[in-house]
C-alpha cells in the first residue's frame, strides 16, 4: 500500500493492516442507519436490530476459526482477549493449580499478564524457543505438572513469523485436562485455523490485523469442555457475564466482514503474499549481505525479519524514513535502543537485534512495491556500510 | 518492535542525509593523522582522518558506525575541524554538541565517542608537530 503523494511503501502489516474499504463502507453504513442505533442489549426493536447485526457478525468471526458462534466473546482487541484468557483462566482454576506454562517470545500482552500472575503467587515456566523461533511441543509436554492450570502460546510470532505446532500442544494439554490458550492475533486470517480440532481451549484474535477496525477483538471459548474463566470487568453481564460493556455494533460488523473477506481469500492471499516475501528476500540477498531471523517455513506468509551485518538499526530506519514504513528490532523508542527480547531469545546479540528490521506484507502489497522496497533497502544499506570504519564489519555482527 | 524512530532535529536530518566529509581523504600534500574511538556497547565507533599542513587541519574526513546522532555529530565535527590549529584547538565538549544537535540524554555516551575520536586525532597531530 502506497498512498497518494508519494507516501511510504507500507510494510508494517504485522503492526496493523490498513482498513479494507469494503469494511469501512459497511461500518459507515451501520453508523448511519437509523434502524441500528439501539443498544444490542436492549429488548426493543432498534436494540434487537442492532443485536441481529452483532449476531450475524459473531457467526462470521467464529467461522474464521472453525468455531460455533456461541463460542465467541467480543472484546476491545487481542490485548484484552489475551488478558482475559490468561488472568481469567488462571484465577478460575482450582485452588491447587497455580502453575502456568508460556514462552519467552510471546507478545507483551501475554508476557505482562503472566508476570501479573507471578506477582499474585502463581509459578510460571518460561519456555525457550529453538533457533527457528518456535516452541518444541515436547518441551511443553515436559513442562506440564499436576498443578498446571494453563498453557499459553502464540500461534505465530509477531516479530519473526515463526509458527508453533498448536495441534501437538493442544493434544498434550487435552490429554491432561489443562486449559490451553492461543494468541492468534497474527495468524487469524493468514493461516487456516480450526480451534476445536486443534485442541484449543481459548483463542485470542482481533480485527485490525486482517483489514478490520482497531478497537475490537474476540476470545474463543471451547464449547466442550468449556474452560472456566473469571471475568476481568463487571457491570451488566454482557457477553454471558464474561465481558461487561455495551457492544460497539459498527466495530463488530466491521470485524465480521473482515473475517469473511480474509477467509474467502485465505489460500490465494497466503500463497501470493508468501511469494512476494520470498521475492523481497531474494532481491535483498542478491544485492547486500543479509541474514534472516527465524525460519522461512513454517512461518506466517507475510513476515520477513532480517538483519544487515554492520548496519545500525536506527540509522537504517532514518535512511528509509518517509519512503518505507517498517519496524526495527528495538522494543521501544530508538533513543533507549532496547533490543527486541524476541530476537534476543533467538540467540541474537544486542547489536544484531538492534540491526534487525521486520518487513511485513499484506493484502495490498504489490510486486512493484516489493521491488521498490528492495531497491530502497539496498541503497540505504550500501550507503551506511560505505562509511563504516575499517574493521567494523568483523566486530559488528 | 518499534516503527517510530526518535525525533530528530532538522540539523541532524540534514547532516545524516548528506554525511559531509564521510569516507577517506584523497591523496595530497601534508601529513595524515588518525584518531579513533569506539564503544560497541554504547553503539558508536568513529574514526577521523586529517591532513595537517602548516600546523593546521587542512582537510578532515570520517568513518563511523552508529545511530543518526552519532553520524551527524561525526560529520559536524569533521566540518568544523577544517582550519583548526593543532597546537591550540578550539574548545569542544560532547554536552555542547548534544545541545546543538538536540540529542536526547541517552545519546550523550555516543557523542562522547565522537569527542574521544576528535581528541585522539588532535593529540596525534600535536605530537607529530612537536616532534
Amino acid at each position: 500500500m502506497a498512498g497518494p503523494g508519494g507516501s511510504p511503501i507500507y510494510l508494517d502489516y504485522a503492526a496493523t493492516a490498513p482498513l479494507d474499504p469494503r469494511v469501512a463502507d459497511a461500518m459507515c453504513e451501520c453508523l448511519r442507519d437509523p434502524a441500528l442505533q439501539g443498544n444490542p442489549a436492549s429488548a426493543h426493536v432498534p436494540g434487537r436490530a442492532a443485536a441481529a447485526r452483532v449476531e450475524a457478525a459473531r457467526a462470521q468471526v467464529a467461522r474464521l476459526i472453525g468455531a460455533r458462534p456461541g463460542s465467541i466473546v467480543f472484546t476491545s482487541g487481542a490485548t484484552e482477549s489475551v488478558n482475559l484468557a490468561i488472568l481469567g483462566a488462571a484465577r478460575a482454576a482450582p485452588a491447587g493449580a497455580r502453575h502456568v506454562v508460556t514462552s519467552r517470545t510471546e507478545h507483551r500482552a501475554g508476557i505482562d499478564a503472566c508476570r501479573q500472575l507471578e506477582r499474585e503467587g502463581y509459578r510460571v515456566t518460561w519456555l525457550k524457543t529453538g533457533a527457528d523461533g518456535a516452541v518444541d511441543p515436547a518441551q511443553v509436554a515436559a513442562a506440564l505438572r499436576p498443578d498446571t492450570a494453563l498453557v499459553s502460546l502464540m500461534h505465530a510470532n509477531n516479530e519473526t513469523g515463526a509458527v508453533n505446532d498448536i495441534a501437538a500442544v493442544g493434544q498434550a494439554c487435552g490429554e491432561r485436562g489443562i486449559v490451553f490458550h492461543v494468541d492468534a492475533a497474527q495468524s487469524a486470517g493468514k493461516l487456516p485455523i480450526d480451534a476445536e480440532q486443534m485442541g484449543v481451549s481459548l483463542l485470542s484474535y482481533c480485527a485490525h490485523k486482517l483489514g478490520g477496525p482497531k478497537g475490537v477483538g474476540a476470545l474463543f471459548l471451547r464449547h466442550r469442555p468449556r474452560p472456566a474463566l473469571q471475568p476481568l470487568q463487571f457491570g451488566g453481564g454482557h457477553e454471558r457475564g464474561l465481558r461487561a460493556g455495551s457492544l460497539a455494533t459498527h466495530q463488530i460488523v466491521g470485524f465480521g466482514l473482515a473475517c469473511d473477506l480474509a477467509l474467502a481469500d485465505l489460500a490465494f492471499e497466503s500463497a501470493r503474499v508468501r511469494a512476494l516475501r520470498e521475492r523481497l528476500w531474494s532481491g535483498l540477498q542478491a544485492a547486500v549481505p543479509v541474514l534472516r531471523n527465524g525460519a522461512a517455513d513454517p512461518a506466517l506468509p507475510g513476515i520477513l525479519n532480517v538483519r544487515f551485518p554492520g548496519v545500525e538499526g536506527e540509522s537504517l530506519l532514518l535512511a528509509l524514513d518517509g519512503r518505507l514504513a517498517a519496524s526495527s528490532g528495538s522494543a521501544c523508542s530508538a533513543a533507549t535502543a532496547e533490543p527486541s527480547f524476541v530476537l534476543r531469545a533467538l540467540g541474537l546479540s544486542d547489536l544484531a537485534a538492534q540491526a534487525s528490521l521486520r518487513l511485513s506484507l499484506g493484502r495490498d502489497t504489490t510486486e512493484e512495491e516489493v521491488d521498490r522496497a528492495s531497491r530502497l533497502l539496498v541503497a540505504s544499506v550500501r550507503r551506511l556500510r560505505a562509511v563504516l570504519p575499517a574493521g567494523a564489519l568483523e566486530r559488528i555482527a | 518492535m518499534s516503527a517510530v524512530p526518535t525525533t530528530y532535529s532538522p540539523l541532524v536530518r540534514e547532516l545524516f542525509e548528506r554525511l559531509p566529509h564521510a569516507g577517506d581523504l584523497a591523496s595530497g600534500p601534508g601529513v595524515v593523522v588518525h584518531g579513533e574511538a569506539m564503544a560497541l556497547d554504547r553503539g558508536a565507533w568513529v574514526r577521523y582522518e586529517a591532513r595537517i599542513e602548516a600546523g593546521r587541519v587542512a582537510e578532515c574526513a570520517f568513518r563511523a558506525w552508529g545511530c543518526p546522532h552519532t553520524l551527524a555529530a561525526a560529520a559536524l565535527v569533521a566540518s568544523r575541524m577544517q582550519g583548526e590549529r593543532v597546537a591550540a584547538p578550539s574548545a569542544f565538549d560532547a554536552q555542547g554538541l548534544a545541545a546543538e544537535l538536540d540529542a536526547p540524554p541517552e545519546k550523550l555516551g555516543r557523542l562522547l565517542v565522537v569527542e574521544d575520536a576528535r581528541a585522539g586525532m588532535l593529540a596525534r597531530a600535536h605530537a607529530l608537530q612537536s616532534a
